[in-house]
């Protein structure tokens, strides 16, 4: 009885394999699941079908060469050979290449419609419509949770104020199409000014609903000019191709429809510059105008005007000045005549032309015999006294 | 053109517009003074309008939702 070790008989199965033609560099399709990303570099998966199911190491070299980044769920093509892992007795298939599958039917799905609605005119240049250029509310058709619409919301905060319409829809997987479409028709009912259509980066499958033609047909019908936003990666989608203009991302959509509000700032102060330069022109033009009209008129007249006008204004000065002293001379003479006749009017210069004033015995003027009876006492005023009397005799002037 | 038309309620497309066709005739030069004044008076005041647009920072963001009668729309956010 020849007995072994464990790891002996692992050995023999792993020199068995090796020399296996059928387990040696051999293609084998199907889907990544269980992936582990070791620090290391080294990635480790389960590649399945429907009915099985193997153990797969990716080493880190292999891994550094490939084309793509191999993820979860990802149908792939590995080219590899199968291995003996003897600590534990199991079997593995290390890759040593691998590539994506089912993306060359997606690349001819592609080209196949890109063709068909590339002859129907889709994509002419000439049916692209400008961007209005300071929309006032865009319509937004993505992931009301995916990254695309934060970073539109962002850049649109800090450029010119705009509304924001969101039109919430599937991006990518089942679905994602129909609702693509379903939201552009929506935003068309609103008086949206122009929509972003998009989402951010991914791979040629998560983009793959901006490929398809139901979609393409909508930006096609959108009475709203569309921009396009899908992703950042160099190929186009179908979508970017039928909408009025392609943006590589959503930020840049974002910026490329709303003017910056600093440099708006610049451009009103250039505008208004150039305004008051114009009307300082006209007041320029304006000035010389007016000299040269001036300049004109004889000079030498007008200085002669000029004296002359300033003599006269002298002469009817001084002429004023001297109507003043006259008038003021005829004043004073006036005020002396009035004067004169005051003292004329004094009942004491009638006293010395030899009247006299008769007064009662109480001090009052007498004018009239009626103020009188016979016996009463009366007192003349003369110049230089007065004298009292009796009244003897009446008589009234016939 | 500016004539008749309420400054205050145009955008700022509009009122950008109308003040970039004043400047020009401003500077044609072919106007007199007192219309020159005139359109400058206009033209400050299409600036404070685009100025009062641009500093005025509000926008709203509003999301799409499927209402029994069509589209409606809620604040976002």
């Amino acid at each position: 009885m020849n007995i072994i070790s464990v790891k002996e008989l692992n050995e023999k199965a792993k020199t068995l394999l090796a020399a296996s033609p059928d387990l040696n560099d051999v293609w084998v399709q199907g889907e990544i699941s269980n992936l582990t990303k070791h620090s290391s570099g080294h990635y480790y998966f389960t590649l399945k079908d429907q009915d099985s199911e193997i153990r797969c190491t990716l080493f880190r070299f292999t891994r550094s060469r490939l084309a793509f980044e191999p993820e979860l769920n990802m149908k792939v093509l590995a080219l590899g050979s199968m291995e003996v892992f003897i600590p534990k007795g199991s079997y593995q298939f290390n890759i040593q290449d691998m590539r994506r599958s089912g993306i060359g039917d997606l690349y001819l799905a592609y080209e196949a419609l890109k063709a068909k609605l590339g002859k129907e005119g889709l994509f002419d240049q000439s049916r692209k419509r400008k961007l209005p250029r300071y929309p006032l509310r865009i319509g937004v058709v993505t992931s009301p949770t995916g990254a695309a619409i934060r970073d539109i919301l962002q850049v649109t905060g800090r450029r010119f104020p705009a509304d924001i319409v969101i039109a919430p829809a599937l991006v990518q997987g089942d679905g994602a199409a129909a609702s693509i479409v379903h939201a552009i028709e929506s935003l068309n009912k609103l008086d949206v000014d122009v929509m972003i259509v998009g989402r951010g980066g991914g791979s040629i499958e998560d983009l793959w609903a901006f490929n398809e033609e139901a979609v393409a047909r909508a930006i096609h019908a959108s009475r709203v000019p569309v921009v396009s936003a899908v992703g950042h990666e160099t190929d186009f989608t179908i979508a970017d191709l039928v909408a009025d203009v392609r943006a590589p991302t959503p930020s840049a959509a974002a910026e490329l429809l709303l003017p910056d509000r600093s440099q708006e700032m610049r451009h009103l102060q250039q505008v208004t510059g150039r305004a008051e330069k114009a009307l300082r022109g006209s007041l320029d033009r304006m000035c010389s105008r007016y000299r040269l009209a001036e300049a004109q008129l004889s000079p030498r007249k007008a200085l002669m005007d000029l004296r002359h006008r300033n003599q006269l204004l002298d002469e009817a000065s001084t002429s004023m000045d001297n109507l003043m002293l006259r008038r003021l001379e005829r004043q004073r003479a006036r005020l002396q005549s009035l004067g004169s006749s005051l003292v004329a009017l004094s009942p004491l210069q009638v006293l010395s032309r030899g009247y006299c004033v008769l007064q009662s015995a109480q001090g009052k003027a007498l004018v009239s015999i009626e103020q009188l009876s016979l016996g009463d006492k009366v007192t003349a005023l003369l110049r230089d006294g007065k004298v009292t009397a009796v009244v003897e005799e009446k008589e009234a002037k016939r | 053109m500016t004539e008749g038309k309420d400054v205050e309620t145009m955008g700022f497309e509009e009122a950008m517009a109308s003040l970039e066709e004043l400047v020009s005739k401003l500077e044609k030069g072919d106007l007199d003074l007192e219309s020159s004044l005139l359109v400058y008076e206009q033209a400050v005041a299409l600036r404070e309008r685009c100025k009062a647009i641009l500093e005025q920072s509000e926008r709203r963001v509003q999301k799409l939702i499927d209402g029994p009668e069509g589209p409606e729309l809620k604040d976002f956010e």
